[in-house]
Parts: C-alpha cells; sequence; structure tokens
C-alpha cells in the first residue's frame, strides 16, 4: 500500500506539452481533446510595457489534484469515484450514471467526459495502465525534458519525492477549500 | 391495447370513484378560444418533445449545449422547476387537509394532483439528463453512495412519490383519516427530498456563490411560492375567472399567504447578494454581481417572480384575486428562471483561471445556451404535464366531493 503523490518543479516547465501528448497516448485519451487528464497552464506576463516582469511568465502544469480528502468521490451516488489502496481517485466506469455531479464539485476543473463509454474519467496516475504492468512512473513524469514532475510514495521517508518535499519548500492548489491536494507545486 | 387499458380502468375504478370515459369523451372539451389555444398549444410541445427526445436517443449528451465547464443545463433546471411545483404544492394542500386550516380545504385533492403530475413530468426530464439511467437504478441501490446529496435526494423523492400516490388515493376515497396520515408522510418526506435537492448545490464546496445553507432553506420557500402560483393557475383556468364564492374565500386567503411568503424571499434575496457581495471576495462577490446585472435575475426573478404579484396582493389586500391568476402566470415565468439562474449561475466563475495557449485571453464568466434539443424536452415537458392534468381531471373527483 502506497499513498502516490507528486512534486511539480513548474518553474522549470516550458510549456513543450509532452506530457500531454505521453498521456494522450498512455491513457487512450482522443488527440485533439483539449485539457483532458492533463494541461499546461500559462500565467499572463505582470507589468506594462515595457517594464515586464519576466520571471512572473510561468507555465503551470496541472491535472487531477489527487485529493486526500475529495469533493468528487463525496458527491458520486453511486461510489463510481473511489479511492484506491494506494490512494489514488478513480472512477469505476461500469457503475458511473453520467450525473456529472463530480464535474460540478472538482475544484479543479479536472474530470472530463471519456467518449467510448460516456462516462467521466480524470487523471489515474497512470494506475490502471504503466503502474499496473509494474513500472513506477507515470508517463507524463518519464517524459518529460525539464524533469519538472516526480512521482512517488508520500509514506515512504526514503522515496524520491519524500526527500523532495523535505527539502524544498511548496504549495498547493486551492488549499483553503480542505481537499488537500497531492500535486506538490516547488517553490 | 385499449381493451387492456379499459380492462385496468376498470379495475382501478373499484378503488377509487371516478367518472367514467371513453378515449372519445377524453378528448372532448368546450371549444372557447382559451381551450383552444391551450390544447394547440400542448399539443405542438408534445410534438417537440417527442423530436427533441428522438435527437437526444441518437446523439445522447452531444445534442445539449453544456460543455465540460458547464456539464449541468436546462435540463437539470427543467427538472428543479417541476419537482420544486410538486413539494410546494404538497406543501400547499397539506395545510389544508393535514394541518385543517378549513379555508385552504378545498384545494388539497387538486393540489395533491398537480404535485403528482408535476413530479412524474420532472422524472421523465431527469431521465433524458442522466447518462445512463437505468445503470442508476441498479447501482443507487447496490451501491449507494450515502455521502452524495444526489443520492440522498433520488431515494427521498422515490419514497415522496409513493406516499402522494397513496395519499391521493385516500384522498379520492374521501378516506381522511388515512389521507392525512401519509399526508404527513409525504410532506415529511417532501420537504425532506426538496431541501436535499437546495443541498446538492448547497454542498460545493468548489462553488462559493452555492456553498452554504441558503438552497436548502430557499428551496423550501421558493416551492411553497410555486405551489401558490400553481393554485391561482390551476382554479383560475378551471373557473374561467368567475369564482364561486367558496372559493374565492379560498384563494384570498391564499393570496395573502402569498403575499408573506413573497415578502420572505424578497428578504432572503436581498441578504444572499449583500453577504455574496460584501467583502469583495473575489469568485463569490464578482459572480454575485454578474447575476445582480443579469436581465434573466432583475426582469425574470424579481421583477415577475417577486415584485409584481407582491405588489398585486399588497395593493389589493389580497384581493384581486383574478389579477393574480394574470401576475401568477408572469411568476411562473420568474419561477422558471429562478430555477435556470440558480443553475448556471453556480456554474459562471471558472475552476480554472490561467490560460492554456499563449495567445488567448484567460477564462472568464463560462457561457452557456441551451440547444434546440434541449429547449424542445423543456417545452414538451411542460405539454406532459398539460395533458398529465387534463386527464387527471376529466376522470377523476378533484373537488372535496364528488359533483
Ligand atoms: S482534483 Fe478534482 S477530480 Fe481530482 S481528486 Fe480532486 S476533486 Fe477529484
Ligand atoms: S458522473 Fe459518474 S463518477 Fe461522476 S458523480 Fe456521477 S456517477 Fe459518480
Amino acid at each position: 500500500m502506497a499513498n502516490y503523490g507528486m512534486a511539480l518543479d513548474y518553474k522549470n516547465c516550458i510549456n513543450c506539452k509532452a506530457c500531454e501528448v505521453a498521456c494522450k497516448e498512455e491513457n487512450g485519451v482522443q488527440l485533439g481533446a483539449d485539457k483532458h487528464r492533463i494541461w499546461v497552464g500559462v500565467k499572463e506576463i505582470e507589468g506594462l510595457w515595457p517594464n515586464l516582469s519576466i520571471a512572473s511568465s510561468t507555465f503551470e502544469p496541472s491535472q487531477c489534484q489527487q485529493c486526500e480528502n475529495a469533493p468528487c468521490q463525496e458527491v458520486c451516488p453511486t461510489q463510481a469515484t473511489h479511492y484506491t489502496k494506494d490512494g489514488v481517485v478513480m472512477v469505476d466506469a461500469d457503475k458511473c450514471i453520467l450525473c456529472s455531479y463530480c464535474m460540478e464539485a472538482c475544484p479543479y476543473d479536472a474530470r472530463y467526459v471519456k467518449e467510448d463509454t460516456m462516462t467521466v474519467d480524470k487523471c489515474t496516475f497512470c494506475s490502471d495502465t504503466r503502474l499496473l504492468r509494474g513500472e513506477t512512473t507515470t508517463a507524463c513524469q518519464a517524459t518529460c525534458p525539464t524533469k519538472v514532475r516526480t512521482f512517488g510514495d508520500l509514506d515512504d521517508p526514503n522515496s524520491e519525492i519524500s526527500i523532495l518535499l523535505a527539502h524544498r519548500e511548496h504549495r498547493t492548489l486551492k488549499t483553503h477549500l480542505g481537499t488537500k491536494p497531492k500535486l506538490f507545486y516547488l517553490i | 391495447m385499449f381493451v387492456l387499458a379499459e380492462k385496468g380502468m376498470k379495475i382501478i375504478e373499484r378503488f377509487i370513484p371516478m367518472r367514467h370515459t371513453d378515449i372519445r369523451e377524453l378528448l372532448k372539451f368546450e371549444k372557447t378560444p382559451l381551450n383552444l389555444l391551450v390544447a394547440f398549444t400542448t399539443l405542438v410541445f408534445l410534438v417537440l418533445f417527442v423530436v427533441g427526445a428522438t435527437n437526444y436517443l441518437i446523439h445522447g449528451h452531444h445534442a445539449y449545449g453544456v460543455t465540460r465547464e458547464h456539464p449541468w443545463g436546462l435540463m437539470i433546471a427543467m427538472y428543479i422547476f417541476f419537482v420544486v411545483s410538486s413539494t410546494g404544492l404538497c406543501i400547499m394542500s397539506a395545510i389544508g387537509h393535514v394541518f385543517e386550516v378549513e379555508v385552504l380545504e378545498p384545494f388539497a385533492k387538486r393540489a395533491i394532483h398537480g404535485a403528482l403530475v408535476t413530479l412524474l413530468s420532472g422524472f421523465v426530464v431527469i431521465f433524458l439528463e442522466i447518462g445512463h439511467p437505468l445503470k442508476m437504478m441498479i447501482y443507487n441501490t447496490i451501491s449507494p453512495g450515502l455521502t452524495s446529496a444526489i443520492w440522498g435526494m433520488g431515494v427521498l423523492y422515490s419514497l415522496y412519490l409513493i406516499f402522494i400516490v397513496i395519499e391521493f388515493f385516500f384522498l379520492l376515497r374521501h378516506d381522511h383519516k388515512w389521507a392525512k396520515r401519509f399526508g404527513i408522510f409525504g410532506l415529511v418526506v417532501g420537504v425532506a427530498a426538496h431541501s436535499n435537492l437546495g443541498a446538492v448545490f448547497g454542498f460545493l464546496v468548489a462553488r462559493p456563490v452555492a456553498n452554504g445553507i441558503y438552497y436548502p432553506l430557499y428551496f423550501i420557500l421558493s416551492a411553497m411560492v410555486t405551489g401558490c402560483y400553481l393554485i391561482f393557475l390551476m382554479y383560475g383556468f378551471k373557473y374561467k375567472l368567475n369564482f364561486p364564492p367558496e372559493m374565492q374565500k379560498t384563494l384570498v386567503a391564499t393570496s395573502k399567504i402569498l403575499g408573506l411568503l413573497l415578502a420572505i424571499l424578497l428578504f432572503f434575496e436581498i441578504w444572499r447578494m449583500l453577504t455574496a457581495i460584501y467583502g469583495g471576495m473575489e469568485d463569490r462577490a464578482e459572480t454575485a454581481l454578474h447575476i445582480l446585472k443579469s436581465s434573466p435575475f432583475l426582469v425574470g426573478e424579481i421583477l415577475l417572480g417577486i415584485v409584481i404579484p407582491f405588489l398585486v396582493i399588497l395593493l389589493s389586500n389580497g384581493k384581486a384575486i383574478r389579477t393574480m391568476v394574470f401576475a401568477s402566470l408572469g411568476g411562473m415565468v420568474g419561477i422558471f428562471f429562478m430555477r435556470y439562474d440558480l443553475v448556471h449561475d453556480t456554474q459562471l466563475y471558472p475552476m480554472q483561471t490561467l490560460k492554456l495557449r499563449e495567445y488567448q485571453l484567460p477564462p472568464s464568466f463560462i457561457e452557456y445556451f441551451p440547444s434546440t434539443t434541449e429547449i424542445f424536452i423543456a417545452l414538451g415537458a411542460i405539454g406532459i404535464a398539460i395533458t398529465l392534468y387534463y386527464i387527471g381531471d376529466k376522470i377523476l373527483y378533484l373537488e372535496t366531493d364528488p359533483d
């Protein structure tokens, strides 16, 4: 049993979108689908020309935050959305009735409707693909050229992610909502 | 099929007093211009329903204007519109026949009939919204998500349906003792179901404009207002504005209750807006200001839904019951906007505020407009409600005593 999370050294992101492509390939997301599973947000550059702050121009890779206290799981009427033993929030397509309540409830707009099954889906940390095959990385992590992403077990003090989080300051998104996200943005 | 239906009717007739009618008689009505207009409109709505529902069955949710950022649309609003009407009528009926406020007793049966009809129409709409309705029935039962307000709502509304059917059955048989007992159950479960529907929105921590206690309470209040409007409409149509003296008394009492309810509703709305805007919490205040400036809110919800009927009641001391029939028609349009806005406004503020491509603008308020299919089904559901109401009115004795 693990407690999976991901740390993002987001200031290293160059918005090449390799992660988006790798994720689509690995998890069967239709090509061209915008903001499905993972995406990269672009922050506006601050200041007025010519005094623009280059440092403010960052990219923020995002996806399902794998909340420890997930609103999407709480609202699901059929328990289609559930936690796995590794702390990953997943959707059981057989049980999903497409009521879209979870899409309403997710504060991160992380869910989408999967076209082939017409059920709701989202990032699963590759639990049902790569991890199932015995690999230890997610597709987005494996492909990232600037090593933005570190995926691993938060409960294991010797894992790369635990060490990273112990040494680097980090923040989470919309922390005030109490969802306890497990995506950590390194500062 | 007709033979079977007739046999079924004969069995039912043994248990509840009914007018003996065949199909031909059912379709007969007085050919006044108003009746013809309603009949024609209903027919058009029913045709639209068939077109809309067929399109949905072929194309699924693609036939709707909903998007990933705005997953709930007109269908959810219509469902709420109908079930609110149902709860409102049930509460108003209970005041008369359960709590024995005599002056309101005359509409007890008709109101429960209306509650049943609107509830069934709401169910039709929600079946065309949920992606997998059959799976819903199975997994809601064998894999219940007990923390889900939608699950609670589903269970409570199903129980509510059972109770009001039984209540109606006893009302029709003039068995007041049992009608009252089931009336109490129906009322309690109906109020619980309905406030639970408010909680579907109130529980959303992600949506500050909806999150909190407001909707579960407001739903009950606005349901009662809807119930009063529908009573005016049902009786206004039945008596063609020439109310017998007994009914005049009942409707004046109803309009006085409605006046009080509208005053409270206005009070609710004012404080909702003030608390949302005060302090300038970005997502809540900006959304509330956006709502405040929109015409569906100002003209629909406030003017038609609250202020005009309120002024009619206030200025006439509740006695202008004929004018109230027209004000109630406007009131129902206002109530529709209350439901539509509730669904749309909850989803207005984007959950993602970063843009995704370099030369885009950052996301602002989410836009949504219902597709033709959604509009067809919504109008069609009104057609279904009117048809069911008409059939009940024809074959059942809906006044206190059989005519
Ligand atoms: S980010 Fe959204 S979809 Fe992911 S676990 Fe949290 S609430 Fe659920
Ligand atoms: S859409 Fe599916 S996963 Fe989401 S709440 Fe409804 S049943 Fe659960």
